[in-house]
C-alpha cells in the first residue's frame, strides 16, 4: 500500500490528506469526497457567505429568530458547553472584535473602539428557543472560527474511514485528526511547529489514534515595540492573550483537542492546571520559550 | 467593561468538552478500524399482560458498536429506536377502562475510552428523547488495577439531567436532576474464580411522580443506594461457567429490596452456547403507597383520607408496592462463523404481592406477567 499525499486549500490554510490506499481503490475519488465535505463545511459556517446560516443569523441581530437545522443547533450546543467550561473565555460572540483589529497594520486600536464593541460580546446575550436562535442586540455577530476547521478535520476523517481507509490522516492547517496508523501498524510522526521560527520545529509526536490541535500566538499578529499582539483575543478586555506562545493538544478527537488548546490560550497561566485537568496529552511553550508537556 | 464571569471549575471539564464534543453528529460514527471492531444488531419484543388484558408492547431495535483504536483509545456507541403502545397505567390494577397510549423514544449514547498500563479511563454522554420527556447523561469511570493485576478498583461519578413535560400538562417545564457515584473492586480468586463488591449511591431531586396518574404525588427528593456481590466460577470440567449474584437495595422512598440472580454459560460443541438464568425479586413497599381501599366518601381513585389532606404524599404505582417477582430465562446463541454470532433470548416474568419473601406484600393487586424475546446478530471483524 503506498501513502499519496492530496494537498489542497480550505479555511485559509493549507490542507492535506495522507491516505494509504489498497491497489485498485480510486483514491482520488475518496480524497475529494472528504475535501468536498471540509469545502461543505466552509461555505455553510462561513460569515462572509450571504445567505448562509451564520450570516443570516448575524444580519438579524436586534430583530428576528432564525430557525437553524440540526447540524447547526449540535454547534451552538458545544459553543454553549464551551462557554461555560471556560468560565466565559471562550464565547463565539467575539468575533465581532475583529472591527477593531486589523492584522495587517501594527497599530493597536483606540479604546474608544473597543469600549464600543465589548458590550456586543456575550453568549449570555443569545436567546436559544425550539430551534432558534436570536441575537438580542443589534450588531452582533457568531462565528464558528474557534472550531470550525477542527471539527471538519473530524467530519472528514470520519468520512474516510467510514468508506474503507484504515491508514491516514486530515491536517487542516495544523489541526489533524488520525484515520489510523500507517499501513505497518507504525505511528505518524508529527510535528509541531517551533512557534518562533517557521523553519523549525519544537518538537515531533508520534500518534497512532487521535487528533492535534494546537492554537498560537504566531498565526497572526502585529508587533509594536517589540511586543506582540495575537489574534487570541479576551472577551473581557477585547486585549490578546499573552501567557503562551503556543499550546498543542493530544485528544481523541480533533475538535475536542482544538477547544482544549484554545481555552488553555486564554486561561493565560491557570491554562497550565486546566490542561492537566483535561485528561488530554499537551505541549505547551510559554512566552520564555519553555515548554511543558504531559504525555498520557 | 467586563462581562460576568462564571465560575470555573478547572477538574473534570476536559471532560465535559469531551462529552458534549461526542454530541457533535458525524465525528465518531466510523472511527472503526475493522480489525478489532463489532457491530450487533437487537430487536426486543416486550410484553406486559394482567387479567387478560394486554397492558404494554414494545418494540426496540437497537445498535451498538465497539470499536478499540490502536490499543490506546476505545470508542462505543449505541441507538435504540422503541416504539410504544399500549394501556396507560391506571391507579390500581383492578380498575379498568384505560385509554390508548403510544410514545417512541430514540437514545443514543457514546464513550470514548483510554487505556493505560494499569487503568482506564471512559468518558460517556447519552441523550434520549421521547415527545413529553428529555434526557441528557454524562459520566466518567476510571479503573485502576494492582501490580499482578489480580485487583481492579473502579471509581465513576455521572450525573443526568431530564426534562418532562407530559402532554396532559399536569405539570409544565418539570426536571430532574440526578448524580450517581460508583465504587467497585473486582478480585481474582483464583484460576476459576472471580468476585466483585460494587456500591453506588444516586441523588436525585426534581419530579419524581407519574403525571399520568392522578392523586401521584412524590418526594422531590429520593437518594437511592445499592450494595451489589458478583461471583463468577468457572468449572472446568464441563467448561462451563456460572453467575451469582446478589444486590440490596434502598432508597429514602421507604423502599428495600433483595435480588438474587444465577445463570449458566454452558458451550455445548459446534459454536452453541445455551444460558438458562433465574432471578429472585423481593421488596418492601415504599411509605407512601397505599392498598387499593379507597376514600368513603370520595372514591376511587382517591385514597382513604384524601379529602382531608389532599397534598399528602401518595402512590397506586404497582411498581412502588411490596411483591415478590421471579424471572425465567434461557438465551441460545450459536457462533455461526468467526465473524458471526446469532442469539435469542426469552425471558417469563411474574410478580405478586404474596411472593414477597421477608414479610407479607401488598394485597388486592392482580399478578403482573411479561414475556420477552430479543434476537441478536453481532458481527466482531
Amino acid at each position: 500500500m503506498d501513502v499519496q499525499a492530496f494537498p489542497f486549500e480550505a479555511m485559509a490554510s493549507r490542507c492535506e490528506l495522507r491516505l494509504a490506499i489498497a491497489p485498485g481503490v480510486d483514491g482520488a475519488r475518496l480524497a475529494q469526497a472528504a475535501i468536498d465535505e471540509v469545502l461543505r463545511i466552509e461555505s455553510t459556517y462561513s460569515r462572509y457567505r450571504t445567505g448562509g446560516i451564520v450570516n443570516r443569523i448575524n444580519h438579524a441581530a436586534g430583530r428576528d429568530p432564525v430557525v437553524c437545522d440540526d447540524e447547526t443547533n449540535a454547534l451552538l450546543d458545544y459553543a454553549r458547553v464551551l462557554h461555560a467550561s471556560s468560565g466565559g473565555l471562550f464565547d463565539i460572540t467575539s468575533g465581532v472584535l475583529r472591527r477593531a483589529w486589523d492584522f495587517r497594520r501594527p497599530v493597536l486600536p483606540a479604546q474608544a473602539a473597543l469600549d464600543a464593541l465589548l458590550p456586543l460580546v456575550g453568549w449570555q446575550h443569545v436567546e436559544r428557543e425550539h430551534g432558534a436562535i436570536r441575537l438580542s442586540k443589534a450588531g452582533m455577530e457568531i462565528d464558528f472560527g474557534g472550531f470550525g476547521k477542527e471539527y471538519a478535520a473530524d467530519r472528514a476523517a470520519a468520512l474516510l474511514a467510514a468508506s474503507g481507509v484504515r491508514h491516514g490522516y486530515v491536517n487542516l492547517g495544523g489541526d489533524l485528526r488520525i484515520i489510523g496508523p500507517r499501513p505497518d501498524g507504525a505511528s505518524w510522526e508529527i510535528g509541531v511547529q517551533d512557534p518562533r521560527d517557521t523553519e523549525r520545529l519544537a518538537g515531533a509526536i508520534p500518534i497512532a489514534s487521535g487528533a492535534l490541535a494546537t492554537s498560537g500566538d504566531y498565526e497572526r499578529f502585529i508587533d509594536i515595540a517589540g511586543k506582540r499582539y495575537c489574534h487570541v483575543l479576551d472577551p473581557r478586555s477585547g486585549m490578546p492573550v499573552s501567557h503562551w506562545r503556543s499550546v498543542s493538544v493530544l485528544g481523541p478527537l480533533a475538535i475536542a483537542a482544538g477547544s482544549c488548546s484554545t481555552i488553555a490560550m486564554l486561561m493565560q497561566e491557570d491554562g497550565l492546571a486546566f490542561l492537566d485537568n483535561s485528561g488530554m496529552a499537551y505541549l505547551a511553550i510559554d512566552l520564555q520559550g519553555q515548554c511543558f508537556r504531559k504525555d498520557v | 467593561m467586563t462581562t460576568q464571569l462564571l465560575p470555573a471549575q478547572p477538574a473534570a471539564l476536559g471532560h465535559a468538552i469531551l462529552a458534549a464534543a461526542l454530541m457533535l453528529p458525524g465525528l465518531v460514527h466510523a472511527e472503526t478500524p475493522p480489525e478489532h471492531a463489532s457491530i450487533s444488531v437487537k430487536l426486543l419484543s416486550y410484553e406486559e399482560s394482567q387479567s387478560s388484558i394486554d397492558r404494554i408492547r414494545v418494540r426496540a431495535p437497537s445498535v451498538s458498536l465497539i470499536a478499540p483504536v490502536a490499543g490506546v483509545w476505545s470508542v462505543a456507541a449505541s441507538l435504540t429506536a422503541d416504539d410504544v403502545s399500549g394501556a396507560s397505567p391506571r391507579y390500581h390494577t383492578a380498575v379498568s377502562g384505560a385509554s390508548r397510549m403510544s410514545d417512541d423514544r430514540k437514545a443514543g449514547d457514546a464513550s470514548v475510552t483510554r487505556y493505560f498500563q494499569r487503568g482506564s479511563l471512559t468518558v460517556g454522554a447519552a441523550y434520549s428523547t421521547e415527545h413529553d420527556y428529555d434526557s441528557r447523561a454524562l459520566s466518567v469511570t476510571g479503573t485502576m488495577s494492582s501490580e499482578d493485576k489480580n485487583t481492579t478498583w473502579s471509581l465513576g461519578v455521572g450525573g443526568s439531567d431530564d426534562a418532562i413535560n407530559p402532554v396532559n400538562f399536569i405539570v409544565r417545564d418539570e426536571s430532574r436532576q440526578t448524580v450517581n457515584f460508583l465504587a467497585g473492586v473486582t478480585q481474582v480468586l483464583g484460576p476459576n474464580d472471580l468476585a466483585q463488591l460494587t456500591v453506588t449511591h444516586n441523588r436525585g431531586h426534581g419530579y419524581f411522580s407519574d403525571p399520568y396518574k392522578a392523586f401521584d404525588n412524590r418526594p422531590r427528593q429520593r437518594n437511592q443506594s445499592t450494595l451489589m456481590g458478583r461471583w463468577n466460577h468457572h468449572y472446568a470440567a464441563t467448561g462451563g461457567t456460572s453467575r451469582l449474584s446478589y444486590r440490596y437495595y434502598t432508597d429514602t422512598y421507604g423502599i428495600r429490596a433483595h435480588t438474587f440472580g444465577g445463570e449458566y454459560v454452558q458451550p455445548a460443541g459446534q459454536g452453541w452456547i445455551i444460558t438458562p438464568s433465574a432471578r429472585l425479586y423481593s421488596q418492601r413497599a415504599a411509605r407512601f403507597y397505599f392498598d387499593p381501599v379507597y376514600d368513603g366518601v370520595l372514591g376511587e381513585p382517591f385514597r382513604p383520607g384524601y379529602a382531608s389532606n389532599p397534598d399528602g404524599l401518595s402512590s397506586a404505582d404497582q411498581r412502588l408496592s411490596g411483591f415478590g417477582a421471579v424471572t425465567l430465562g434461557i438465551k441460545v446463541a450459536k457462533q455461526l462463523s468467526r465473524d458471526w454470532i446469532v442469539d435469542v433470548k426469552l425471558e417469563a416474568y411474574q410478580q405478586r404481592g404474596s411472593w414477597r419473601l421477608f414479610d407479607k406484600g401488598s394485597p388486592g393487586l392482580e399478578p403482573l406477567r411479561a414475556h420477552s424475546i430479543q434476537l441478536g446478530l453481532t458481527r466482531q471483524w
